[in-house]
């Protein structure tokens, strides 16, 4: 344990490029999710088509191939674009953060689209029409009952999408971001107690994960206190 | 940028000399898996504190860290242990395969277990009853009734779940098994080309994944014949 | 197992059942002869399920005593499967099992419960079988099946371990109209063999057929309880005569 001091504020602020990539890319799932469902709900064949190749692409790879693929092929277009503009330049990359970031939203949102496409589907077709009889527009009709609907619904899976995305940042440190692993192995070179760090490594995701475990809980009660209510 | 297709052609019997590597890691651990995964699911539901307890705890904490950071715990931190350098496990823990192998079977444990636990609680209640009620013992209702059930509603998930036990054998690519990523790696370190590369092994990977999803879309067809879908 | 020289097959003696604060069963007491034909009415939530599944202990009842065939119902959980195998039960949702044709939904209990062969069992079920009038459907699965057939399966299949007690929880509510007389007969053919039965459900006309007695409850309550003849042209009780007064309107 003495192994430890010392090394206490470099994982602290491991974790927090943890928290930092997982809020991004949260932000980005969601944003992949819902273009993805729209897509594949939309009649646009072509919008289908390219929804589907989406989910098919990102589900069937392995997330550390996605991932190294997403980080040397981007630097590879980039630097390709930008010597269009400037033949001079040799090299340019995405910042690990980024790329990792935008790499693993891109995998759990492919969860994410066939989420939010069922639930979006599971609204009683009966509350819609509701809604339209009464004379709400089709867009008030989207915000007000759709979306309150699907929420409820898309909650919990989404809830499980999350602590996906919180364990796939570990993945990051393979393309050099210096979160808690990246931690682990500095402290492993000097300490030689690598059981004892990758085991605190564990345990901060597991804070992670409990967090986010008990914050589904709490929302779906807030999202469900309409049928707590009526017991 | 052009594609250099020489490459990719030298290199997919490199990658596919690994195929047999990344099989074998999916393979055992999905047999193991399984078996660690009954016995979980046993302890979960026996109703008996000091079983299901333990049980409860072990799948927290395996589904709530990466996958990644329980392999180097295994890995890199298990030698640092005294105990287990000593124990007559030492030659497989010494071996990046026997980690790897550890590690994905725990790992697939946790996750199976639940699936099959969700599986049990989907069996429709009355039929337990009528079980009860012919006077069959709780042991003869669980395996006639509880079981050829769940078995069929817990196949969807677990279908998902063995097709994530094969982009988690990717990950062994990080203790330096040469299964078809490890592989792809040290190619992509030697020819700087990571594009045609990783795409190639990506394609690879997705007719695996197709494959499995056929075969176990088979096997749901078969396993419902003779249930007629809720109206 | 053979009846004791008790009168009754069938006791219970106040009886109070509760879900966390609610109570379904207050002080109920009930005695059943046996080759009595009982019939339980009453409006919904008043606790006729919860009364027979007290029966065979698919309920725990809180206090009070039931006493099946000899045996107290207690929480002694080894004479309990041996009470239920002696206890036949018919469900509101038939129950059969999905993954089982029909022969084998018969044979199972009979060959784990009491060792049945293959053989024995098969001859049993497929005589039972024949008994509700469709043999030939031995070999499909219970969803190949309409409502009224599954129903008379699901009476098979506790016909198979020769019980002493059949309980029917309303066995005919899940029918289709058209379906219920079918499996109406079955019930009233096999009231003329001598088995004890117990049977809540809305059909008027079948308990005053069938029943030597009917039962009414309300809010957990047996209100009254007399042979049909009195029941259906004499209730006592103001909330008997409201029960039948809506009931039977409906069938006018």
């Amino acid at each position: 344990m003495e192994a430890l001091t010392g090394w206490w504020d470099n994982f602290f602020w491991g974790s927090v490029v943890v928290a930092e990539v997982f809020v991004v890319a949260m932000i980005l799932t969601v944003l992949f999710g819902l273009t993805g469902a729209a897509a594949k709900l939309s009649r646009n064949r072509l919008a289908q088509a390219i929804a589907n190749g989406y989910t098919i692409v990102f589900r069937g790879t392995p997330e550390i191939l996605v991932l190294l693929l997403f980080y040397f092929g981007s630097a590879i277009i980039l630097t390709a674009i930008a010597q269009i503009f400037d033949p001079e330049i040799k090299y340019v990359d995405i910042p690990p953060f980024w790329a990792g970031s935008i790499a693993i939203a891109l995998i759990v949102g492919s969860y994410a689209t066939e989420t939010f496409r069922g639930a979006f589907l599971g609204v009683e077709p009966g509350q819609i029409e509701a809604a339209r009889a009464l004379g709400l527009s089709n867009f008030k009709t989207f915000i007000y009952v759709r979306i309150p609907a699907m929420w409820r619904l898309a909650l919990p899976p989404f809830g499980n999408h999350m602590l996906s995305l919180i364990k796939d940042t570990a993945l990051i440190s393979i393309i050099g971001l210096e979160e808690t692993l990246f931690v682990a192995e500095q402290a492993i070179a000097t300490t030689g107690k690598p059981f004892t760090m990758f085991i605190v490594v564990g345990a901060i995701y597991l804070g992670f994960s409990t967090i986010i475990t008990l914050s589904v809980v709490v929302l779906e009660k807030y999202a469900n206190q309409h049928l707590e209510i009526a017991r | 940028m052009i594609f250099d297709f020489a490459l990719i052609a030298d290199s997919i019997p490199k990658m596919l000399t690994g195929f047999w590597m990344t099989f074998e890691l999916w393979f055992l651990s999905a047999v193991l898996g399984m078996a660690l995964a009954i016995i979980l699911l046993l302890m979960r539901i026996s109703g008996r504190w000091y079983l299901f307890s333990p049980a409860m705890i072990y799948i927290y904490i395996f589904r709530g860290t990466p996958i990644l950071v329980q392999i180097f715990i295994i890995y890199h931190g298990m030698p640092q242990l005294e105990f287990v350098r000593e124990s007559m496990f030492w030659p497989i823990l010494r071996e990046p395969f026997g980690c790897a192998i550890l590690a994905l079977t725990l790992n697939t444990g946790a996750y199976v277990s639940e699936i099959l636990r969700g599986g049990v609680l989907g069996v429709d209640r009355g039929l337990k009853e009528a079980g009860a009620a012919l006077g069959l013992s709780a042991t003869h209702r669980f395996i006639y009734i509880t079981t050829p059930i769940a078995i069929r509603l817990a196949l969807p998930a677990y279908s998902n779940d063995i097709i994530s036990l094969m982009k988690s054998t990717a990950l062994a690519s990080t203790i330096t098994l040469l299964d078809m990523m490890g592989i792809a790696r040290t190619i992509v370190a030697e020819t700087y080309a990571p594009y045609e590369i990783f795409i190639s092994l990506m394609i690879i990977y997705l007719i695996m994944t197709w494959i499995t999803q056929r075969t176990f879309g088979w096997l749901e067809k078969r396993m419902s014949r003779h249930v007629r879908s809720e109206a | 197992m053979t009846v004791t020289d008790q009168e009754n097959i069938i006791l219970m003696e106040d009886v109070n059942k509760f879900f966390d604060s609610f109570q379904a069963l207050k002080n109920i007491c009930l005695s059943v002869k046996k080759s009595e034909k009982v019939v339980v009415c009453g409006p919904s939530g008043s606790g006729k399920s919860t009364l027979i599944r007290c029966i065979n202990r698919l309920e725990k009842h809180n206090s009070g005593k039931i006493v099946v065939n000899g045996h107290e119902l207690t929480s002694d959980v080894k004479d309990i499967d041996v009470v239920r195998s002696e206890v036949g039960m018919v469900f509101q949702n038939f129950n059969l099992f999905p993954h089982m044709t029909i022969i084998k939904n018969l044979m199972l209990a009979p060959r784990l419960v009491r060792k049945s062969s293959k053989s024995e069992a098969y001859d049993t079920a497929m005589r039972y079988l024949e008994r509700v009038k469709i043999p030939e459907q031995a070999d499909k699965y219970p969803s190949q099946l309409s409502g009224g057939q599954q129903q008379r399966v699901a009476i098979a299949r506790a016909l198979c371990m020769n019980p002493l007690v059949m309980l029917f929880d309303e066995p005919t509510s899940a029918l289709d109209p058209e379906m219920i007389s079918e499996v109406l007969d079955v019930m009233t053919d096999l009231a003329r063999d001598g088995i004890t039965m117990i049977i809540v459900t809305h059909e008027m006309g079948f308990a005053s057929l069938v029943a030597d007695k009917v039962v009414f409850m309300d809010n957990g309550e047996i209100v009254e309880s007399n042979p049909p003849e009195e029941f259906f042209s004499n209730p006592k009780n103001e909330r008997t005569k409201l029960f039948l007064s809506q009931i039977l309107s409906h069938y006018e």
